[in-house]
This record gives structure tokens, C-alpha cells and sequence, in this order.
């Protein structure tokens, strides 16, 4: 019974909504943050090249997210 | 879908189709559609919003959607789990409006400006407001979908709306309250 209680209550600690929750924020704000910083390389002049290097991902993926600025 | 919707509901649509171009945004999210429903005069949804005290309250409301707006469009649930992480959402607002101006978290991808013409999309969030309308009016037995539906999904899905009326005593409870009378299980 204790044991179970014990359970419960650890469950509660871990449980998966929250953790859920954080992530799904965590991206979001990434999100807004990798718009941010893109933007701001874009007007000092960067290319798109530049900019996914950078990034880690090809060319391609950043000007089709962030081409028609 | 939309053949269902009442003359308001299509009416709030179609202003928050408007909200998004007005404000330069790129699509078209929950938050243009509860500024539309703030715009409605004599439907269902803006009783509901009357008899519930928050139809004059639309500036505190705007208010609050700016500073989410700030945050990236994070609500406070958001930042709650982001500090249980220990991260601190208002710190990194700060910073990054420090290198990058006032708002520069809350401008959306584009955000450079230009020209807008093109047809804006409406966001995920935005769609599943519309879908969660149409299992509202279902779940009541309504026939049509009206704007107070709409004003039930937004008050139903968790996000900035949601937070934002719960702040000025709109929740779907109490929707539903004013509309049906009684409570009754939630339509999700």
C-alpha cells in the first residue's frame, strides 16, 4: 500500500504532460528564436548559404522557410 | 464544414482574416479569431462575452494578447513548464530584445515587412478552433455553427485565448452557463 502510495506520488512528479508541455514550448520558442536570428543575419547582409551552415541544415530548408523576406 | 456556420460565425472568419492582414502577420491564428469575436455586435457569442462582463473590456484584452505576443506567443502554461526546465522564458525575452528590439520574439517569421498581398493560411491552432466549433455545436445539438461555438472552442483549446478570457471570466464553463443554462460535459 505504501509502496503504491509512494508510486502515485512519483508518478506525479514524472508525469508526462508536464514534461510534454515543455518540450512542445521549447520548439515553439525555438522557433520564434531561429526567426529571429535569421532575420537579423539576412539584414547584415548574409546569404542564405551562410545562414544554413550555420544552422546545420541545407540551403534549401532555410530559403523555403524564410526565402520571402 | 463552413456551410453550416451562421452568418456571425462566417462574419468572424472573415474579420479575423482581417485582424492577421491588418497586423502584418503571416497566417492567421487563434488570436486573430478571438479579436473578431470581440468585433461581433448582436450575435450569440458577443451575449455570451456581454453577459460574462468582458464585451467592454476588449483594450485589457488586447493588452494580454500583446504581451504573449512578446513572449513569442507562449502562454503561461508554457512558461511554467519552460521554468520547470529552469528555463527563464522572461530572461531570454529580455536579451533578445535587448540585441533585437522591442517585440522582435513576437514578429513571426517574415516579419520584414513589405508587401502582404498574398492570401494568408489559417495556422494550425486557427484550424482546430474551427473543427473543435463544429464538435461544440454537435455536442449542444445545435444545428448550425455560430460564433458562440467559435467563442467555446477558443475557451476550450489551452493557449493565449484561453488564458486571456479565463483572465476576464470567460471560460467554457461559463459560456455555457450563459448560453445553455446549467453545465454539461465538455466538448474538448
Amino acid at each position: 500500500m505504501t509502496e503504491a502510495t509512494d508510486l502515485a506520488e512519483r508518478a506525479g512528479d514524472r508525469d508526462p504532460r508536464i514534461g510534454l508541455r515543455a518540450v512542445s514550448a521549447l520548439r515553439r520558442l525555438l522557433e520564434q528564436l531561429e526567426a529571429v536570428q535569421v532575420r537579423s543575419a539576412r539584414n547584415q547582409g548574409w546569404s542564405w548559404q551562410e545562414i544554413a551552415a550555420e544552422l546545420g541544415v541545407s540551403r534549401q530548408a532555410v530559403h523555403k522557410k524564410y526565402g520571402r523576406q | 464544414m463552413f456551410e453550416r456556420f451562421t452568418k456571425d460565425a462566417r462574419a468572424v472568419v472573415v474579420g479575423a482574416v482581417g485582424h492577421a492582414e491588418r497586423t502584418g502577420a503571416e497566417v492567421v491564428d487563434e488570436e486573430h479569431i478571438l479579436l473578431a469575436l470581440l468585433d461581433r455586435e448582436g450575435s450569440r457569442g458577443s451575449f455570451a462575452l456581454a453577459s460574462l462582463g468582458a464585451a467592454g473590456r476588449r483594450d485589457s484584452m488586447e493588452r494580454s494578447l500583446a504581451e504573449a505576443r512578446r513572449r513569442g506567443g507562449l502562454s503561461r502554461a508554457d512558461t511554467e513548464a519552460l521554468s520547470g526546465l529552469g528555463i527563464d522564458l522572461s530572461e531570454i525575452v529580455s536579451r533578445v530584445e535587448e540585441a533585437h528590439g522591442v517585440g522582435a520574439l513576437g514578429s513571426g517569421n517574415g516579419g520584414g515587412g513589405g508587401r502582404r498581398s498574398r492570401r494568408r493560411p489559417f495556422a494550425p491552432g486557427a484550424k482546430d478552433v474551427l473543427t473543435r466549433s463544429l464538435r461544440a455545436a454537435l455536442a449542444r445539438h445545435d444545428r448550425h455553427i455560430g460564433d458562440e461555438h467559435l467563442l467555446m472552442a477558443l475557451t476550450a483549446r489551452p493557449g493565449v485565448p484561453a488564458e486571456v478570457l479565463a483572465d476576464h471570466g470567460v471560460t467554457y464553463e461559463a459560456v455555457t452557463r450563459v448560453l445553455y443554462g446549467g453545465g454539461e460535459a465538455k466538448a474538448g
